[in-house]
């Protein structure tokens, strides 16, 4: 099969183009530590009760180290009585928190706008995710899958101090 | 010509330049008219739901924007009936014209092929009448994910137009071989052999979602199952889902390797290499779709990074369509009498609609290349997973290169199909400008709201969480709406003349190709083998996710809800 020699340098820059976002992609896992949302546990819909979402909360685990259980439902996020509703989760600037996040009853998403949390919220699956809050500010919390005719009010804050 | 001595009866219809056969005419037709159908009901919904997530709109009108009341209903008509309807009908349809024109001969049992037809359009009956009268139980979206349920009806009109499908891409098939048998050696023309290429992917990925929708959703939503696993479901879905976007494209690539270059004043510059494209994307289309999974919890690390490096791969056949269309267009403008080195993008039949249309759709493209390639890194995508980017991009693709290469070949189809040339060639350029100049606002717009916030698939314009800059942006992306509308306008103005009112007789002849000039190597039918090679790689990429989606504690466990907010029962 003949190949055009400007072809056969053109398919040559675009795979190295793409070896090298491939490298890049491979390197922010390995050297930065970059995650994405991955297999976190399993819990019953039906029974959270018996579940570490029994009481959904913000709880500092030491140091500037969070932990916080939130389910979400049509149409808020549960994230205990303390952080209200629409809860609020105030933190200090430095805070590492990491989001466990589970639904009631239908899809959801949870999206920390200007950080690198957003994960499908699946029934029957614990999503979770660290972040790190550096600057002060009011960051929303968006769902951001389809939930249903409230699904553009739901919604959450944290607050960096 | 072999085939017509081979089926002597067939009647001709004499519209002059028009060679076709009457039964191939009404077949096509219809098809064609149908996706017509699905295109009006979906597309008007576009503009005005840009309106809806416009902050400066929605004040402005105190939130009396017209057209739809129930946002999410709107937005349910607009992907059901464009992505799935519209796509599928005019795909079929075409493929049908392409597959008995460059044969030469009928589509092999063409009594099936009305069946599939019939089967179609009731499906699509079905879904305007669900969307229409079950409003908030019908407003799941295209993706329809459980545990949201919709009615019945809701599933059996998109299994009917799957099925119908299958149909046709079975007696695509059917026709191939009977040609095959007496060609042998020969090698299939380009047009045909992606059309096959591409209802074989379609085939293989649609298993996927029949699964999904036969077993979960349809038992869910007649109450015979009480419980659906959602993240299963998505894996399904998503199976299903990224070949999809490929064969909403391959139809376009037809037009743009086998007719463009002929329309452009010019040829193909290499036969072969667009077949091994081709066949790329049939082995590679179907293990990266966990690349729309990057944000799930189900799904192992893993997993995301082989398909988010098997993503890269698949973008290699659309790197080599680039090179290949533009050195075709490059031959075109080099006869068109383009001098120096980049005479060729200018020196092209910019005035030509069916040109015009595909070089709009083309660039386009190419932002939505580039798109598609920033959010394919898992990294990126976690940044505008499900934001307002997303259909940004998307709309350079799907709405940019395969609607805007559909527009261009319905402006010489259509006159072929009625026997009457186009109703007006400034009119339907007008439109494929306006198309680029309002999607190109349109896409960069929704791409900076997505950036600064925005979520997608949501009644944004009162949202609390919105942010002032991210409100900026909807207001200019329902300015591309503003001007996407008039496009719209234009087109239906052109369809309609055409239909009804143009005078003058057809012009031009079809850019059908029935010999392959270039012998290429007879590997790439070897259908037997790129199949096997297909199943292969999905086990490997595909088997590990299914295993670990499965929910071994809770079995399927999620409770059906509605929409509404209440249990189903
Ligand atoms: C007239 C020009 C168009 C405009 C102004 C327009 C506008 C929009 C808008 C604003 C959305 C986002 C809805 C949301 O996320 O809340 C959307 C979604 C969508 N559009 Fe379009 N659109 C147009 C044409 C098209 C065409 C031609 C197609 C396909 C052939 C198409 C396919 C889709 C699909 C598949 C979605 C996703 C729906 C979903 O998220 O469920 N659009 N469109
Ligand atoms: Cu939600």
């Amino acid at each position: 099969m003949h190949i055009d020699r400007y072809e056969r340098y053109w398919l040559m820059a675009v795979v190295a183009t793409l070896g090298a976002f491939f490298a890049a992609l491979v390197a922010t896992l390995v050297v930065f530590g970059v995650s994405l949302p991955s297999p976190a546990g399993r819990v019953n819909p039906q029974n959270l009760a018996a579940s570490e979402f029994a009481e959904p909360s913000v709880r500092n685990i030491g140091g500037n180290r969070y932990e916080a259980h939130i389910v979400a439902k049509m149409w808020q996020f549960d994230a205990g009585p303390e952080a209200g509703s629409p809860p609020t989760i105030r933190v200090p600037a430095g805070s590492e928190v990491t989001f466990y996040v589970t639904s009631k009853d239908i899809l959801h998403g949870f999206q920390i706008q200007f950080h690198t949390v957003n994960m499908e919220v699946v029934p029957g699956q614990v999503s979770q995710a660290t972040v790190k809050f550096g600057r002060p500010g009011v960051y929303e919390i968006v769902c951001n899958q389809y939930c249903g005719a409230g699904h553009a009010v739901m919604y959450g804050q944290v607050i960096v101090q | 010509m072999q085939a017509t001595q081979v089926q002597p009866v067939l009647t001709r219809v004499s519209f002059p330049a028009l060679d076709m056969l009457r039964s191939e005419r009404n077949l096509v037709g219809v098809h064609i008219a149908s996706a017509l159908i699905a295109l009006t009901v979906g597309i008007f919904m576009g503009p005005f739901q840009s309106f809806h997530r416009a902050p400066a709109f929605v004040n402005t009108f105190l939130g009396q924007i017209p057209v739809f009341s129930y946002y999410y209903q709107a937005v349910t008509v607009h992907g059901v009936m464009l992505a799935l309807f519209f796509t599928t009908l005019f795909i079929v349809g075409f493929s049908y014209y392409v597959v008995q024109r460059s044969l030469q001969r009928q589509i092999k049992g063409i009594q099936l092929a009305w069946v599939a037809y019939a089967l179609m359009l009731i499906g699509l009956a079905m879904l305007v009448f669900t969307l229409a009268n079950d409003v908030q139980r019908s407003a799941v979206l295209y993706t329809f994910y459980p545990p949201m349920i919709a009615p019945a009806i809701f599933y059996i009109g998109l299994v009917l137009l799957v099925v119908g499908s299958w149909i046709a891409a079975f007696l695509v098939f059917w026709t191939y071989n009977a040609w095959r048998k007496e060609h042998p050696g020969e090698r299939v023309p380009l047009a045909v052999f992606a059309i096959i290429v591409n209802y074989l992917m379609w085939f293989i990925s649609s298993l996927g979602v029949a699964i999904e929708v036969l077993f979960m959703l349809l038992p869910a939503s007649l109450g015979w199952i009480q419980t659906t696993d959602p993240q299963m479901a998505r894996v399904l879905f998503w199976f299903f889902g990224h070949p999809l976007v490929y064969f909403w494209l391959i139809p376009a690539y037809v037009s743009w390797y086998t007719m463009l270059p002929k329309q452009a004043g010019g040829r193909l510059f290499s036969d072969p290499l667009a077949r091994m494209a081709f066949i790329m994307l049939l082995l590679f289309s179907i293990p990266v779709g966990v690349h729309h999974l990057y944000a799930d919890p189900g799904v192992s690390q893993v997993a995301k990074f082989v398909h988010a490096f098997l993503t890269f791969t698949v973008t290699v056949p659309s790197f080599m369509t680039a090179f290949n269309i533009g050195a075709s267009l490059e031959i075109a403008s080099r006869n068109n009498g383009g001098r120096g080195f980049w005479g060729f993008i200018f020196k092209q039949r910019w005035n030509d609609p069916v040109v015009a249309s595909q070089l709009v759709g083309m660039l386009l493209f190419l932002a939505g290349g580039v798109t598609g390639l920033m959010q394919a890194s898992a990294q990126i995508n976690i940044t505008v997973h499900n934001t307002s980017w997303v259909p940004g991009h998307f709309h350079t693709t799907l709405g940019g290169a395969v609607t805007m290469t559909f527009f261009g070949i319905l402006y010489w189809l259509l006159p072929l199909l009625r026997g009457r040339a186009l109703f007006s060639k400034k009119v339907a350029l007008g439109q494929a400008f306006t198309w680029l100049v309002g999607m190109v606002i349109f896409g960069f717009t929704m791409g900076e709201a997505g950036l600064n916030g925005a979520p997608r698939r949501a009644d944004l314009a009162n949202s609390p969480y919105m942010t002032p800059e991210a409100g900026l942006w909807l207001n200019g992306a329902a300015i591309g709406g503003i001007i996407l509308f008039v496009s719209v306008v234009l087109l239906f103005i052109n369809l309609i003349g055409t239909l009804f009112f143009s005078t003058k007789p057809v012009e031009g002849e079809a850019p059908i190709q029935t010999k392959v000039e270039v012998a290429s190597p007879a590997i790439f039918e070897r259908w037997r083998l790129w199949i096997a090679i297909v199943v292969v790689l999905c086990v490997i990429a595909w088997g590990p996710v299914f295993v670990e989606a499965l929910d071994f504690t809770n079995g399927f466990t999620a409770i059906p809800y509605t929409t509404s907010g209440a249990p189903l029962r």
